[in-house]
């Protein structure tokens, strides 16, 4: 996928971080651009999901931009950047593990209720309504990530594959235009890999972009149509999967060193 | 002027206190991640058990000094190895733990002796400068006792393990140090600090059973103010709220002496989330 | 299951209705205090079992609430039908601008602050003379102006008064986290960042949960105060957040009715050791550790336990 006739939905400009006197980040700039699926690599450290933190709004870059279609995110809170379409999961399978999977991906509609929080409270017929639809909405995702089967299981009593999944299924049910995926793959099984993966590609073709920190080589390479490469906060190469691969700086200083 | 001097001057006398009792909790909060209510207690048995050994035992203050310093780390050893031992990691538990032993033991020094003040005898006469010796007496001995703990956690092989734990809990583990036993030395380190604390105060004021909460909340308002900060910025945080309190109730008003240090929290803590010297 | 809880608060409510008709004065006035504190304890359960904040000021906004309505109808000539509302809107709006910058500071540092929070405004009540009378106490507070003929100076009408109100506080409290908005709170209590990652503006819910918490907890002050007809700054010091708690989680945080239950255990418990007042804080503490040590979900985890439910 070249870069021409590709609308940006990303970009960021001079992003830079410091911990303390530490550089996590250091003037990393980046295009996304719509429906593709970016990979993001570099070994630990490099910075990756600071990059994820700050574009989510966890917390303020340092200094730099990050704008998603025009429109600037720095400096919101990352519940309204979850409001502008940005949908993300975090490293370790984070999920509301006292809930039913149902419950947790029912809860994640929280910001597409339409009717008024004091009616809520009144539980009047129309929110009636509107949490049925939700329901509806909630099944339907299930559905369409495959967890349809699992929904009455407490989401700590999944499989580690099946609470990945699950961790999307919740980003998913924001409706993101944008989705950040922290290691979805990391500690899976090949044929787990392989779900995880087919599940992105459905997202992807439905026109979501997709970025993918991860540390499994072959899914990204598989699956990813374009690939950046951080090391000490710094992007030192980005391309295409094949580009990447035979890039010898990069071999060098990270696939060498994985081995 | 000289009532400047003498205001000062006992603000640094009860900022000692303060920080001795903060001491303890900052070592213990960075370790095990509980801000140590239970301190206050101790600071009011070990008070109560030392004014029993000098008023019926005769025995001289130093060693009911030393006699209530043993009884606060005895307490804080029982407490950190059934209670809160259990339930590492768990911080609200805890927490909650560490404030029903106050509650308790508060109300047992109340049911056992009552809540009428005891008066514990002199041991020293004499002044300087305005100043009985028994007050200069407890920062002589706030001095000492700060000292010592900074040579034991900069210098002996425990404390390097208890400055590593307070970063990263399984870095004590590296240098061959089990963890419990860092959980175990800081609750007694806690507990000697407190327990010295509340002997040194109690000739100056009287003994009643309510008499550790104000030290103990100054002290959790010192630890917070310091950021986990090391020794020195609990010492100098401890200190400045005893002279800014003194200070605030000779010129602004007594009847709020105690809101101060709950004042300054608050307008520090909006500026600066981390505390005085607290690392980022 | 449902059915079952279903009777169970129906027959609990045809019981309060009935009591004031068989029981001594002394009985029907232990119910009323264990109602006000029915009312703290639910409020309470808003907050801590169901957003997560732990927090250790709860009696201070009774206080506040207590004195506001006390010092309405006594400066100005309000009537109580008056003074309540506005209280709790107070309560409420003071409670907001103390949550805002106090919620931003997570963790044990957001429970101490509540701690001395709690005292601070104990320190005020007992040293602000010329406001509250100080150390001696309000007296002279009227009971409630009387309405449809009913008069509110009696024990009785005290008590379905606070009946009244505390079954319309325990409904609101049912309907609120029944709601969405519970869903949000309960979603903020499970995990803070992923809350914040499915839009859920994770500051206001728990301001918005500290001041509702807070108000209802000033409405009780009110109810109080007219019942009482005297206030003294140590009806709400720290020991009293202190019981607050203890009740709350005797009954089982998190559950609403939990903390309902925790409320009339504790003060039953309480007036068994009536004859000796030093052992009551002894016994609360106790029973503190001993739900932490065998039973963290309190008496409705052992309820759900003894059903098998998980």
């Amino acid at each position: 996928m070249t870069e021409e006739g590709f609308k940006k939905v990303l970009e960021v400009r001079q992003l830079r971080k410091h911990f303390g006197g530490v550089a996590a980040l250091s003037d990393v700039d980046l295009d996304v651009f719509e429906s593709e699926i970016l990979g993001i690599i570099g070994p630990n450290g490099a910075g990756k999901t600071t990059l994820f933190n700050i574009i989510a709004g966890f917390f303020p870059p340092t200094s730099g931009t990050v704008m998603c279609r025009g429109e600037e995110l720095t400096g919101l809170r990352a519940d309204q950047i979850a409001r502008k379409g940005i949908g993300r999961t975090f490293q370790a399978s984070t999920l509301f593990s006292q809930f039913t999977v149902f419950d947790n991906v029912f809860n994640a509609f929280h910001m597409h209720y339409k009717q008024p929080p004091w009616k809520a409270l009144l539980h009047t017929s129309a929110v009636r309504e509107e949490e049925r639809t939700m329901k509806q909405k909630a099944m339907e995702l299930l559905d369409f990530t495959g967890l349809a089967s699992q929904k009455d299981k407490l989401a700590e009593n999944l499989s580690s594959g099946y609470q990945k999944i699950l961790t999307i299924s919740i980003a998913l049910a924001t409706n993101p235009k944008i989705l950040l995926l922290d290691e979805p793959v990391t500690t899976l099984s090949p044929q787990m890999v392989e779900t995880v993966m087919g599940l992105v590609t459905k997202v992807r073709d439905t026109g979501t972009t997709v970025l993918i920190i991860e540390h499994n080589m072959k899914a990204i390479m598989d699956y990813c149509d374009r690939i950046v490469v951080l090391a000490y906060g710094e992007k030192i190469a980005e391309g295409l999967p094949r580009e990447i691969g035979e890039n010898r700086e990069v071999v060098e200083a990270y696939l060498g060193v994985m081995g | 002027m000289d009532t400047l001097l003498l205001q000062i001057g006992n603000g640094l006398i009860i900022g000692s206190i303060y920080a001795l009792v903060a001491l303890g909790i900052n070592v213990i909060w960075s370790i095990a991640d509980v801000p140590d209510f239970s301190q206050g207690a101790i600071f009011v048995v070990s008070a109560y058990i030392s004014y029993f050994a000098v008023t019926l035992a005769k025995i001289p203050y130093v060693l009911a000094l030393v006699l209530g310093m043993c009884v606060g780390s005895f307490m804080a050893f029982i407490f950190e190895r059934f209670l809160y031992r259990r339930w590492r990691g768990a911080g609200r538990v805890q927490l909650l733990c560490a404030i029903a032993l106050f509650f308790l033991w508060t109300n047992v020094v109340n049911a056992l002796w009552t809540a009428k003040a005891k008066m514990f005898p002199a041991y020293l006469k004499g002044s300087m400068f305005g100043f009985s010796y028994m007050r200069i007496a407890v920062v002589v001995v706030a001095a000492i006792l700060f000292v010592l703990v900074y040579l034991f956690i900069m210098k002996t092989k425990i404390g390097k393990a208890i400055r590593a734990a307070s970063q990263e809990s399984e870095a004590a583990q590296v240098l061959g140090i089990n963890i419990n036993t860092v959980n175990s030395v800081v609750f007694m380190l806690g507990g000697a600090l407190s327990g010295a604390a509340g002997v040194l105060v109690s000739p100056l004021y009287a003994i009643f059973p309510t008499m550790g909460d104000l030290p103990l909340l100054k002290a959790l308002v010192v630890v917070i103010l310091g950021g986990f900060g090391t020794v020195g910025g609990v010492l100098i945080c401890g200190l400045g709220l005893g002279v800014l309190e003194t200070l605030g109730a000779g010129y602004l008003s007594s009847a709020y002496q105690h809101g101060y240090a709950f004042v300054i929290l608050i307008i520090v803590l909006t500026f600066l989330p981390k505390g005085l010297f607290g690392k980022v | 299951m449902f059915v079952a809880s279903r009777i169970a608060i129906a027959v609990s409510i045809i019981i309060l209705i009935f009591i004031p008709q068989f029981a001594s004065n002394y009985v029907i006035y232990v119910v009323i205090l264990a109602m006000l504190f029915a009312i703290l304890t639910a409020s309470y359960d808003l907050l801590t079992g169901y957003t997560g904040p732990l927090s250790f000021c709860h009696a201070a906004f009774y206080g506040l609430g207590a004195y506001t309505s006390a010092l309405l109808t006594l400066r100005t000539g309000m009537s109580f039908w008056q003074a309540f509302p506005i209280t709790g809107i107070w309560v409420f709006l003071f409670a907001a601008a103390v949550g805002y910058p106090a919620l931003k500071i997570r963790g044990h540092y957001f429970a101490v602050t509540t701690f001395f929070f709690g005292h601070f405004v104990y320190l005020f009540l007992l040293n602000s003379r010329k406001l509250t009378n100080g150390p001696l106490g309000l007296r002279g507070i009227r009971p409630p102006d009387s309405i449809l003929g009913i008069d509110f100076s009696s024990i009785t009408a005290s008590y379905y008064l606070v009946l009244f109100f505390g079954v319309l506080i325990v409904g609101f409290l049912h309907l609120l986290v029944k709601s969405r908005i519970g869903r949000s709170l309960v979603s903020i209590r499970e995990n803070e960042d992923l809350a914040e990652s499915i839009g859920i503006n994770t500051s206001f819910y728990k301001v918005l949960a500290f001041s509702i918490s807070a108000g209802l907890a000033g409405l009780a002050g009110s109810l109080f105060a007219h019942f009482f007809r005297f206030l003294h700054p140590t009806d709400f010091a720290w020991m009293i957040s202190e019981m607050i708690v203890i009740m709350a989680l005797v009954g089982g945080l998190g559950t609403l009715f939990g903390p309902i239950i925790g409320a009339g255990v504790v003060k039953f418990f309480l007036e068994l050791v009536r004859p000796a007042p030093e052992l009551r804080f002894i016994l609360l503490s106790i029973m503190l550790i001993l739900v932490l040590l065998f039973e963290p979900k309190g008496l409705v985890g052992i309820i759900r336990r003894i059903r098998g439910e998980k």
